[in-house]
């Protein structure tokens, strides 16, 4: 999973907002990075990036080494599909499907049929074995969070990009969230990388990427504490100002 | 699965397609119904003479049928000798018939059908229910009904032969004038029945012969055909629907051209209005189409679910609308045999053809509605799904562009065509160009809606109400363009039609008031015209109508012949044309009866009063049941039976009064379908439009709106979506309509006025407005609260 010299800008002609400057990146097999920076310093613009779901200006994106430039919209869905999976901070779910329709989706989609037990096990995994016939607005927006987590798991792919998963749900909720993506890497080798604002969340990252306009202006391999963080971050702030 | 969940869990959003779906549906399966029941059948008269044998067709006419020519007296006797020399065939019955009515009712188009022989009393199975045959001249078998109405009461099938019993008399009226005949018997069929020789005196001619058979049908009729050769065709079974009265079928061809016009304009206000609902849906669904696309579907899977998702619907619908349609088209048998647009006895039945076609037609309609709408659902990229506001980008696509003016040129080259098109295919060029007009007023609507919408808001842009209304609009102009739509179609439609009329009556009503000369006329009562008895004796001059074979080269034509006392033979310029004829050359005329004369041109005259004009002698000679129309009076007038006397302009509106009933009829109920269709569409379309929108009204309520300021912007929307569709609609109507009355123009010579409808496009925009008004409030009001 790797970004080169991405540059992605905004608008046309004269009217144009520069989100992401040659960003160089590298997210390895088995590790939690958190993306951290102030708003508009271009962190969801990175994760859109990087998972192929937006195209760059210019540099390079590779989703589990496939360089995505050349593919078309079918077969960048189809990589997409099998290597990656996404939780955003809301409205992750089809509110047609029930729980574990939409955790199912994607393997439906990719033409695959779960094994038997398959979805029941994603959904147990995540605490929601009692709720796979609830539809969406049938559930709380932590539990749509952990259907979505369980979604972006069930197939097994190479990354996970979330972007503040835990940004609308209260301090409980989001730590089983980030517990929950933490499991994830430890017991599967599952690979994530998550925009947060919260320090707290950032925490339970390996490693901490610090945005500001558009550029990496910090990179601190972890395991690093809330408080050293919420230093960094008011430090980075000050300098921006 | 996923189409299935979705149609389940969105029933509401789908409501809008099934609706637009269901209605077409049923309207389409009821009109095709209608069509389908009113194709000739074998007529009930023939139902025990499974073979039977036509006269021999010498060309085709105007209408597109087979023009029959009548054996002659000899050839009759002929053919029937060699039928019956075939063991199987137990009788060859020729069926005469003529003009009878009972005296005292009115006659509705079948009195030219009522007069029958005896003896083919036997090809219906009719038997006497009491008394005896009819055995000479003057005696009568009466049937159970007549075909007729009796004069103030309405059609009662009993009271028809109420008081005549063998014994009796009747008085009738026939080709002859007023007679009175004995009663010997009657009989379970219908209509009157007297000896054969009489009856073959009085028919013009005989064009049947029904066959008694034993044994196989189809090797009787093979046998038959081979023994007769080309004295005449045999029809078997279903195919003696071709031996279908020709008044018969005439009445069935004015029905059927309201029937294909109603198909037509159904299907095509079914197209427009399931794939503007289709366009809609696909729109609103945006944020949910990118989360698919999120959660790994490809954009075909996309296109795949959503045509699976409308093809569901569209089953469901038509599953739902066709039995609706079917159900319903009996109910429209009754008054269309009423006015005449169907023969008496006329029964729409099951169709299976109809409901089947009809939901196919349904599904396949909604499938191409949803291509475009699938195919620009499939380009929603993914991050479409995070995007809060679903606030369109660019309103206007290349395909757009392209077929919008596609069908523009279409319409405006099938307009300039026109004038150059046979007159009978310029109403429908017309409906076309309309058709193709407003299709491309719709695509290319969201370019005009822009500009259209600052120039109406201005006065308001001050108030927030106008700011909200203003740039609602502007950042959906394609939801504008949705709902403004089938209020274009509306608008559009009745504009090009009613004023279609107008401007042709407007155009005729010139032509009438020029030659009506100042005089009284002898005009028939309740009968299907003059008797010889009724004209006889009249100071005046009359027309004897018939209808003569012209054989030319290889060709036989068909002409309008009138019988004139006093007349040399001539033509009309038109007709010397067609049958190659000049004065002082001889033509080869057939008439009723079948006999073959040759006769030299004395006059070739454009006034002529028909398009072959005869001596009155040689026509009622040889069509001993041809009628009188009128007679145009020149002394006193003589009292005489189903007849009356008026004036000749009294005679002449009365003619076009009942065209212009017709037309009128025809008219209310093309708009009623067409408009009926799009305002049902226009609540609908609004319904969905704003119930998506329900979020939006919400924020706008907690930034401090009332909900009456809310209703204020929604009704100011509304309002807006019903001006752009009516503008737009009334200038598509508009522009066809001059390209109508070019053509009029072009065929008449000269000047015609334009009739714009005012009231009528005024009347149905203000309808419009009013029900997209309802529909968008309704939303509002439901759930006026501001939990979620
Ligand atoms: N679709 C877009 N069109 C134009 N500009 C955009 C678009 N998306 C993002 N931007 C701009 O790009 C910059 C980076 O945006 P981005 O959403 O990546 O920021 P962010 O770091 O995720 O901020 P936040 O923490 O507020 O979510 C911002 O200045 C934003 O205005
Ligand atoms: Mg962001």
């Amino acid at each position: 999973m790797e970004i080169r010299a991405v540059t992605k800008r905004y608008g046309q002609a004269d009217n144009t907002v520069t989100a992401l400057d040659a960003v160089d990146a590298r997210f390895d097999p088995g590790t939690f990075t958190a993306v951290m920076g102030p708003s508009g310093s271009g962190k969801s613009t990175l994760l859109h990036c990087a998972a192929g779901l937006d195209r760059v200006t210019s540099g390079e994106v590779l989703i589990d080494g496939v360089p995505v430039k050349d593919l078309s919209e079918r077969a960048l869905t189809r990589l997409r599909r099998s290597r990656v999976g996404f939780v955003f901070q809301a409205f992750n779910l089809i509110p047609a499907l029930t729980a574990a329709q939409n955790v199912v989706l994607p393997l439906r989609l990719a033409g695959r049929r779960p094994r038997p037990g398959e979805v029941a096990a994603m959904l147990a995994e995540v605490g929601l074995a009692e709720r796979a016939g609830h539809r969406p607005t049938e559930l709380s927006g932590g539990q749509q969070q952990r259907v979505a987590i369980a979604r972006a798991l069930v197939t097994r792919p190479a990354v996970i990009f979330a972007d503040e998963p835990t940004g609308a749900l209260d301090a409980r909720s989001g730590l089983e969230i980030l517990r929950l993506l933490r499991a994830a890497v430890d017991r599967h080798g599952q690979t994530i990388v998550m925009v947060t604002h919260d320090p707290v969340a950032a925490a339970h990252a390996d490693r901490v990427l610090f945005l500001a306009d558009g550029r990496v202006v910090d990179d601190v391999a972890g395991p690093v504490g809330a408080e050293k963080i919420a230093v960094h971050t008011a430090r980075l702030e000050e300098s921006a100002r | 699965m996923t189409a299935w969940a979705m149609v389940r869990h969105r029933f509401a959003s789908f409501a809008g397609t099934f609706v637009a779906i269901a209605l077409g549906v049923a309207v389409v399966a009821g009109s095709v119904t209608l069509y389908l029941s009113s194709r000739p059948q074998p007529p009930e008269r023939y139902r025990a003479s499974p073979v039977m044998v036509q006269a021999p067709s010498v060309g085709i006419n105007d209408y597109g049928e087979p023009e029959i020519r009548s054996w002659t007296p000899d050839e009759l006797a002929e053919v029937s000798g060699r039928l019956e020399q075939d063991p199987r065939i137990t009788a060859a019955i020729p069926d005469p018939f003529f003009y009878v009515q009972r005296q005292g009712t009115a006659d509705h188009g079948m009195a030219r059908l009522a007069g029958h022989s005896w003896s083919s009393a036997a090809l219906g199975g009719y038997q006497l229910a009491t008394g005896h045959a009819p055995a000479k001249k003057g005696e009568v078998v009466v049937g159970a009904s007549q075909g007729e109405v009796s004069v103030g009461a309405p059609a009662d099938e009993a009271g028809a032969t109420a008081g005549l019993v063998p014994g009796g008399t009747i008085e009738v009226l026939t080709a002859v004038g007023p007679e009175t005949w004995t009663v010997t018997g009657t009989t379970d069929g219908p209509g009157f029945y007297v000896s054969d020789d009489d009856a073959l005196a009085r028919a013009s001619g005989v064009r049947v012969i029904g066959l008694t058979v034993t044994g196989d049908q189809e090797q009787v009729a093979d046998g038959a055909q081979a023994r007769i050769g080309g004295a005449g065709t045999v029809r078997a079974g279903p195919e003696r629907a071709a031996l279908e009265p020709v008044e018969v079928t005439r009445i069935r061809w004015i029905g059927a051209q309201l029937l294909i016009a109603m198909v037509t304009l159904g299907a095509f206000a079914t197209v427009f209005v399931v794939a503007s609902t289709c366009a809609l849906t696909a729109a609103q669904r945006r944020r949910e189409l990118g989360l698919l696309r999120t959660a790994g579907a490809t954009p075909g899977q996309v296109r795949r679910m959503m045509y699976a998702e409308t093809a569901l619907i569209a089953v469901f619908a038509g599953l739902v609308g066709a039995p609706v349609g079917s159900a319903l088209a009996p109910l429209l048998a009754r008054p269309m045999t009423d006015l005449d647009l169907e023969p008496p006895g006329f029964e729409a039945t099951w169709q299976p053809a109809a409901a089947g076609g009809a939901i196919l037609l349904g599904l396949i309609v909604a499938l191409a509605g949803v291509a475009v709408a699938a195919r620009r659902a499939s380009r929603v990229p993914p991050l479409a799904a995070l995007r809060e506001a679903a606030a369109e980008t660019r309103s206007m696509t290349p395909a757009r562009w392209v077929f919008g003016l596609l069908s523009a040129a279409g319409g405006a080259a099938l307009l300039a065509a026109m004038p150059a098109m046979a007159t009978q295919s310029k109403t429908t060029a017309g409906m076309g160009a309309a058709m193709l007009l407003i299709t491309a007023a719709a695509l290319l609507a969201p370019v005009v809606i822009g500009p259209l919408v600052r120039l109406v808001t201005a006065p308001w842009r001050g108030s927030a109400t106008g700011m909200v209304v203003r740039e609602g609009t502007l950042t959906g102009v394609r939801r504008v363009a949705s709902t403004a739509a089938p209020v274009l179609v509306t608008v559009g439609m009745t504009v090009l039609l009613v004023g279609m009329v107008a401007t042709i009556n407007e155009a005729a009503g010139v032509d009438e008031a020029a030659d009506i000369p100042a005089a009284t006329v002898l005009a028939p009562d309740g009968t299907p015209g003059l008797s010889e008895a009724a004209v006889r004796g009249q100071a005046g001059s009359s027309r004897l109508d018939t209808r003569v074979l012209v054989t030319h080269g290889a060709a036989t034509t068909g002409e309008y012949a009138a019988g004139i006392a006093g007349s040399a033979v001539t033509l009309t310029p038109e007709a010397a044309g067609e049958v190659g004829a000049s004065v002082g050359s001889a033509i080869t005329l057939r008439f009723a009866d079948g006999a073959q004369t040759s006769l030299p041109v004395r006059r070739i005259d454009a006034g002529a009063a028909a398009p072959v004009v005869l001596p009155r002698d040689l026509v009622r000679k040889h069509d001993p049941d041809a009628l009188t129309s009128m007679v145009v009076l020149t002394g006193e007038p003589r009292p005489a039976a189903g007849a009356r006397v008026m004036t000749a302009r009294g005679y002449a509106e009365e003619q076009v009064a009942e065209e212009g009933d017709l037309v009128d009829l025809f008219l209310r109920v093309l708009i009623g379908l067409t408009a009926g269709y799009t305002a049902i569409a226009v609540s609908n379309t609004l319904l969905m439009a704003t119930a998506a929108r329900r979020q939006e009204f919400r924020a706008l309520r907690l930034a401090g709106a009332g909900l009456g300021q809310v209703l204020r912007v929604t009704t100011a929307e509304a309002v807006l979506a019903a001006v752009v569709g009516a503008l737009l609609g009334g200038a598509v109507g508009v522009f066809s309509l001059a390209g109508v009355r070019a053509a009029v123009e072009d065929e008449l010579g000269r000047k015609v006025a334009l009739m714009i409808p005012w009231d009528a496009g005024l009347g149905v925009t203000a309808l419009c407005a009013l029900l997209a008004v309802g529909a968008t409030a309704v939303p509002v009001l439901r759930r006026p609260g501001l939990a979620r």
